[in-house]
Order: structure tokens, then C-alpha cells, then sequence
């Protein structure tokens, strides 16, 4: 009577084009192996969405894992019906404020915050990319999280509203303000960068990785 | 239009949710206001930013914790039969017979009594008294309440221990006995659910030297990987003087893990 026996590669090949809310279903319903087809589908968009707002690729990586135990441990908790994507994107928030809670940002902020890997040919490009990522990491947190979550997420509005728990337009103002202040930022640092280029190669040591801070 | 009304436009005209009509205007605006247009500028400068792969062990740590969380669940079948008996026991009489029934009852049948004391009874109700037996009551009912965590960790059904170490976590503070049986279920307990989630109500007694001394302990005996990456998470959490010493012996346990060794290494670097 057990459900495996159906998965044979028939059943495989549909199981990779099945939609998140049934693959969801399944592991609710103990078929936990399923729970890899969305790992596969979700584990590089949240290490994104960590990478991105926390600048730490250690801790972002744990913080994947962690959102996959919770599912484990909380599948009952589904509901059938429940917007997969949302779903997964409330547990990686509240994993997020738990891991904080437990450790204050301070002790955990110093690891890499390695810039993005960048292709080395287009060199105007990458430092484009350089000072984006760094006047992206001066926002405030919230600031820079309804732009991950709209910008690299692809989130539509109103999921975000519904994550966040506000309103549309709420949401879109906030966005729009976000935009502002990372846009004044980003030309800031340009400038700055321009300044430091004229009186040396400073630039080069821009980056805000900590020396030897490797963990 | 002015800027403003054009900011309100602006976040669905970079989603692409305007009509045509819209669009043009957000477009107009933006050909000859240089703030407005710097800002789509930037929204599109953002795709500069690459989409960064996880590390190749990402995908191997989760396949070692949904193995271990697999394993661990082998008696899935008592746990899931346990489920299904508390659905069917909406029957009140069942529930009645549940652990958490009988504290139920046994807290209604305690201030039935006292109740009933002070009505009938013919000494004068004293307000002092009073507090006595609300303190009292309290007291009894937290007694009674570590009852029936000790009661539920002995359960059969992995789905009522892990109920049980939950109810442990009513309390601020944690019974003696209580404590101990935590600490053993942590240690013994046949379902890693069950151990994770009191590794997890324990988690939050580290001012206790018996709670880093078992988890200590656990480290040299556990054989999930999923429970031996908890219980170093923790450890390099806490900070603990011993840990780094302990940690380093354990890596050199024969045939672990590699996923663990490597959280072992991990932990042993950042604690020094």
C-alpha cells in the first residue's frame, strides 16, 4: 500500500513538470523524496534572495537549508490551495528574523561580503555591478528587501503584500521610495569612485571583504 | 503630469502592468524628466547584478538531511497511526483519555473542588487565603502540566512525544525531572523529529550547565547527521568553552559524515 511504488520514470518525468501546490501535497502526504523536484526548483532563487540581503553566502546557504527542514517539519501545516511560492517565501522570511533573533546581527554580519562573481571582460559592466551591490547593501534592510523580492525574486505586488502583510499600494510606494534611495546612493558612490580614480588605483581596494575573514 | 503622480505609475510600469495609455505617459514623462528616467535606469541596471550559484555541497546537505529525516521517520507508521487516532478522537470520551485530556479534567475537577471549598465550607473567605490557593492552584497545575510532559515522552507514538516536548516549552522554567527527561529523549529517542525538537526546547535553557553537559554528551552518541548538524549549530552558538576540544575529537570519529565533518571543521574554526 505504499504511494512509492507508483514512481516509476513515467511517473518521474511528470513529477518534473507537476505544478510546486501538487509536488507540495505529496510531501504533506509523506512521499518526502518529492520534496528534491522543489528543492531543485527553489534552493538557487532563495539562496538569491539571502545572498543578496544579507551579503553572507555561508549564512544564505544555511538559512536554504533551514527553510527545507522547516518544510519537513511543518508540512502538515500546508494547505491545499496555498500559493506554493508564497508559502516558501514566508518560511525563508521568518527563518530569516528567527536566525537573527538568536544572533544578534553583529556577531553574524562580519563574514564575506563578497561581491558578486562577475565576468572579468566587461570591465565598466562589473564596476557598474560593484557599486550597485554596495549601495544596495547600505539600504536599510526592508528598503532592500521589497526590491530583492521584486526586482530578483520576480514576486508579482500583490504577493509581496500579502507576504509583507500590507497593502498594494503601500507596497508600491515603498518600492517606488526604495528605487529613490538606492538610485541617489548608487550615483553617490559613482562619484565618489570617480573622485578616488583620479587620485589612485584606491578602487581596487573598495570591496568590503575583510581581510582573512574567510569562514 | 508631475513627478509625483508619475511615482505612483512608476513601480507597475517596470512591472509591466500598465495599459498602453499609461505606459506612454510614464514614457513621455521619463523623455524629458532626468530624475524620473535615472530611476527606471537604475531598476534596469539592477539585471546587472548576476544570479549567484550555491556552493555544489548545498545540494548534498540537503540530500544528507532529507536522508536522515527519512531514516529517522521509519516508525513514521505508529506516528502517522497516531495522527489519524487523535482525528478520530474528536470523540470526546477518547480525548478524555489523552494525556492532555487528563490535565483537562483533572485542572477543571481541582477548581470544581476549591471552589465548592469555599461555598460550602464555613470558615470566612479571607482574601488573603484567597491568593494562598490561587498560588496554590497555580502551583498544583504546573506540577500537573510536568505530569504530563513526563507521561507524553514515554508515549509510543513518535507524534505524541514530539507533543509532549512541545508542551515542555510552556514553562519558562524547566523542572528537574523534566529537564532530565529531555536530555534523554535528545539522547535515546527513535525519531529524529523527536530529537530535533528537543534539542530545540533545550536550546533555549542554555544558562543551564546540565543542558551544555548533555548536549556535549549527545554529540559523541548521535548517529543522524541531520541531529549531529543541530546539535554543532547549537554548540557554536552557545559559545561553549568545552565545545571546541569536544568538536575537534569528534571529527575524528571513524566513517562521519562529510557533510558533518565539515559543519565539525566549520564550527571548530569559528569558535577559536
Amino acid at each position: 500500500m505504499k504511494e512509492q511504488e507508483r514512481t516509476d520514470a513515467e511517473n518521474d518525468q511528470a513529477m518534473k513538470l507537476a505544478p510546486d501546490e501538487d509536488l507540495m501535497l505529496e510531501v504533506r502526504n509523506g512521499a518526502g523524496e518529492t520534496l528534491g523536484v522543489l528543492f531543485d526548483r527553489y534552493h538557487t532563487p532563495l539562496y538569491n534572495f539571502y545572498s543578496k540581503l544579507t551579503g553572507d553566502r555561508t549564512l544564505s546557504e544555511d538559512l536554504v537549508q533551514e527553510v527545507f527542514l522547516r518544510i519537513l517539519k511543518y508540512r502538515q501545516s500546508y494547505q491545499p490551495g496555498t500559493p506554493f511560492r508564497a508559502w516558501i517565501y514566508q518560511i525563508a522570511r521568518n527563518a530569516r528574523v528567527d536566525h537573527y533573533r538568536k544572533t544578534p546581527k553583529h556577531i553574524t554580519f562580519e563574514p564575506e561580503m563578497a561581491p558578486a562573481v562577475m565576468p572579468k571582460d566587461s570591465a565598466q559592466h562589473s564596476e557598474e555591478a560593484e557599486l550597485l551591490h554596495r549601495a544596495l547593501m547600505q539600504m536599510p534592510e526592508e528598503k532592500r528587501e521589497i526590491l530583492i523580492l521584486s526586482r530578483f525574486q520576480e514576486l508579482r505586488y500583490d504577493e509581496i503584500a500579502r507576504l509583507l502583510g500590507c497593502e498594494l499600494g503601500t507596497v508600491k510606494t515603498r518600492i517606488h521610495r526604495a528605487i529613490q534611495e538606492l538610485r541617489q546612493t548608487f550615483r553617490q558612490l559613482e562619484s565618489g569612485m570617480i573622485n578616488k580614480d583620479k587620485n589612485s588605483g584606491v578602487t581596487k581596494f573598495v570591496p568590503p571583504r575583510r581581510a582573512g575573514n574567510e569562514v | 503630469m508631475k513627478c509625483e503622480q508619475i511615482g505612483e505609475l512608476l513601480p507597475d510600469y517596470l512591472q509591466g502592468n500598465l495599459d498602453e495609455e499609461q505606459n506612454e505617459i510614464v514614457e513621455l514623462h521619463t523623455a524629458q524628466c532626468a530624475d524620473c528616467r535615472d530611476e527606471v535606469t537604475i531598476w534596469k541596471k539592477l539585471g546587472l547584478l548576476p544570479v549567484e550559484q550555491p556552493s555544489a555541497a548545498s545540494r548534498a546537505r540537503f540530500e544528507a538531511m532529507l536522508h536522515a529525516y527519512q531514516t529517522g521517520r521509519s516508525d513514521r507508521v505508529s506516528a502517522r497511526f497516531g495522527r489519524a487516532g487523535r482525528a478520530a478522537g474528536s470523540n470526546f470520551w477518547q480525548w478524555l483519555r489523552t494525556p492532555v485530556g487528563v490535565v483537562a479534567w483533572s485542572a477543571a475537577l481541582l477548581v470544581i473542588g476549591i471552589f465548592a471549598g469555599n461555598y460550602f465550607g464555613d470558615r470566612p473567605t479571607h482574601p488573603i487565603a484567597n491568593q494562598d490557593e490561587i498560588a496554590a492552584m497555580h502551583t498544583e497545575l504546573t506540577n500537573m502540566r510536568q505530569l504530563v510532559v513526563l507521561s507524553m515522552l514515554q508515549q509510543q507514538s513518535a507524534s505524541e512525544r514530539l507533543q509532549g516536548v512541545s508542551w515542555s516549552q510552556r514553562e519558562a522554567h524547566l523542572d528537574p525531572q523534566v529537564m532530565g527527561a529531555l536530555l534523554h529523549t535528545l539522547r535515546f529517542d527513535g525519531s529524529v523529529d523527536v530529537r530535533l525538537a528537543a534539542l530545540d526546547a533545550l536550546s533555549r535553557h542554555a544558562g543551564q550547565p546540565q543542558v551544555h553537559k548533555g548536549v556535549l554528551d549527545a554529540l559523541q552518541e548521535q548517529q543522524s547527521p541531520l541531529v549531529q548538524v543541530a546539535l554543532i549549530d547549537l554548540l557554536t552558538e552557545w559559545r561553549d568553552p568545552d565545545a571546541a576540544q569536544r568538536l575537534r575529537n569528534f571529527e575524528q570519529t571513524p566513517n562521519l559524515n562529510p557533510t558533518v565533518k565539515q559543519r565539525a571543521e566549520w564550527a571548530v574554526s569559528k569558535l577559536n
